[in-house]
């Protein structure tokens, strides 16, 4: 081979690199434009809809108004059999009441028991089915409504009683129900129902608060003060356990002890039953001495 | 000096189309593993009521809003699941190095998809649910990465 050859064959490679290294950097400018492009409208897009969220704000939504409740509903939630009730024990409830060492709660003589809360509040709508259970072992319901969480919250529409209106007739126990607000909004706020008296809010100002519950979690609903003896603040169960049922379909799970839904609330409402049971001393003997409450029992919360 | 994308090319001897490691699959295999973890963990949170969520919670930011809300299942499936299984796939998908047409046509079209759902899973949270989600905003910018890097590698077309 010669040499001028060889030196048109160098040549020759040396302008296919330099054509080939051309192709290369135009394609990786194409790359460029195409994905920095796209990636630049992905952007675009997300910021325009946040803007276009901050411009017109938001607020809650009103859930399902509240109703009288069902008959079936209501005979349901007051009949959950003894033997359904001590099979679950405690079941899967979370937090026991937890014991306090204030004056002794009373209205009319006897022991009360005071519920705070509000219709919009998931959590709230999870407490009342327990507190239902538990109360309707001291006498009977009236005034129970139905209602659903706000549809925009946390565990969304749950279904759920309505305390508002709602009293206990028991020879043993006082229940007092301060629902303060409804799940109905009104001028961009959840309308109010209920007030709290200066005592009442007192005790919520006390027992509501650190050292009895995080500091995070000051003043929140639902608060349930057991006789000055014992204290709920916040839902005692995982509400998620609700979560897409109805207030119909609730209340049958409540005697099927395989039910998640009764090994939630009943076993709450046992801890309940529990903590009322010590400040009514006992009584009535036949709930107090049952073995799903004494079981209960063993699980109350210890003093601060 | 250029600068290169660090690229290890295996070329078939064949005439076929080579098989590729470089840089952006990296990218994106990472992005899809992330994804997979990430969407485990919302699986679980799911299935397990969200108890234990981390994440904070704040009058924008609440993930047990978002991951409980009526729009966190579609078709009675929920979203997790859902993500889960597209960064399943998606992962396999970017993992393979190879560039045969039908395979970056199959990329980029669930990279594509991909993006759409997130402009509604965008949408919903600021829209309907009222609250945005972390884990959920974490799983969207894995999302768009390899979005991203599947657009470098399958969407503009070699000439050389």
């Amino acid at each position: 081979m010669s040499r001028s050859t060889s030196t048109r064959g160098r040549q020759a490679a040396q302008r296919a690199a330099a054509a080939r290294e051309r192709i290369a950097a135009a394609q990786r400018r194409r790359r460029l434009f195409v994905v920095g492009g796209s990636v630049a409208v992905v952007v675009l897009i997300v910021a325009v809809l946040v803007v276009v969220k901050v411009a017109t704000g938001s607020g809650p939504a009103s859930g399902k108004k509240a109703t009288s409740a069902s008959a079936q509903v209501v005979q349901k939630v007051s009949t959950v059999p003894d033997a359904v009730l001590n099979t679950i024990g405690v079941g899967t409830a979370q937090t026991p009441p937890h014991k306090i060492s204030g004056a002794p709660l009373r209205s009319g003589g006897k022991p009360e028991v005071l519920y705070v809360g509000a219709e919009y509040c998931p959590y709230c709508a999870a407490e009342r089915w327990a507190v239902a259970v538990a109360l309707a072992r001291f006498g009977t319901l009236h005034g129970v409504g139905e209602v659903t969480s706000s549809p925009t919250d946390v565990y969304p529409s749950t279904a759920t009683l309505a305390f508002h209106g709602a009293s206990l007739d028991s020879p043993v126990l006082a229940f007092t129900p301060r629902e303060l607000q409804s799940n109905q909004v009104v001028n961009g706020n959840y309308a109010p129902l209920d007030t709290l008296t200066a005592a009442q809010q007192a005790l919520v100002n006390k027992y509501d608060a650190p050292p009895y519950v995080p500091a995070n979690s000051r003043g929140a609903i639902p608060f349930v003060d057991i006789g000055g003896q014992y204290m709920i603040s916040g839902a005692s169960y995982n509400p998620g356990v609700l979560q897409h049922k109805t207030q119909k379909q609730i209340a049958a799970a409540l005697s099927d002890p395989s039910s998640p839904i009764a090994r939630s609330v009943d076993g709450t409402a046992n801890l309940i039953t529990a903590a009322i049971c010590a400040t009514t001393g006992g009584s009535p003997g036949n709930v107090c001495s049952s073995s799903g409450v004494a079981a209960a029992k063993a699980h109350l919360g210890a003093s601060s | 000096m250029r600068r290169r994308d660090a690229v290890v090319t295996v070329r078939s001897q064949t005439s076929g189309p080579g098989v590729r490691v470089s840089a952006p699959w990296v990218i994106a295999v990472l992005a899809g593993v992330l994804g997979i973890a990430v969407s485990a963990y919302l699986t679980v949170e799911h299935y397990t009521n969200s108890t234990s969520f981390a994440c904070p919670e704040t009058a924008a930011i609440n993930c047990l809003k978002v991951t409980t809300s009526r729009w966190s299942v579609i078709a009675g499936v929920p979203v997790a699941v859902l993500g889960l299984a597209y960064f399943v796939v998606m992962t396999a998908l970017v993992a393979i190095p190879r560039r045969a047409a039908a395979l970056r046509a199959l990329r980029l079209l669930g990279a594509a998809a991909g993006m759409v759902m997130v402009f509604y899973l965008v949408y919903v949270e600021l829209f309907r649910v009222d609250a945005i989600c972390l884990w959920c905003t974490g799983v969207h910018v894995l999302t768009l990465i390899v979005f991203a890097t599947v657009l470098w590698r399958d969407g503009v077309g070699d000439r050389a």
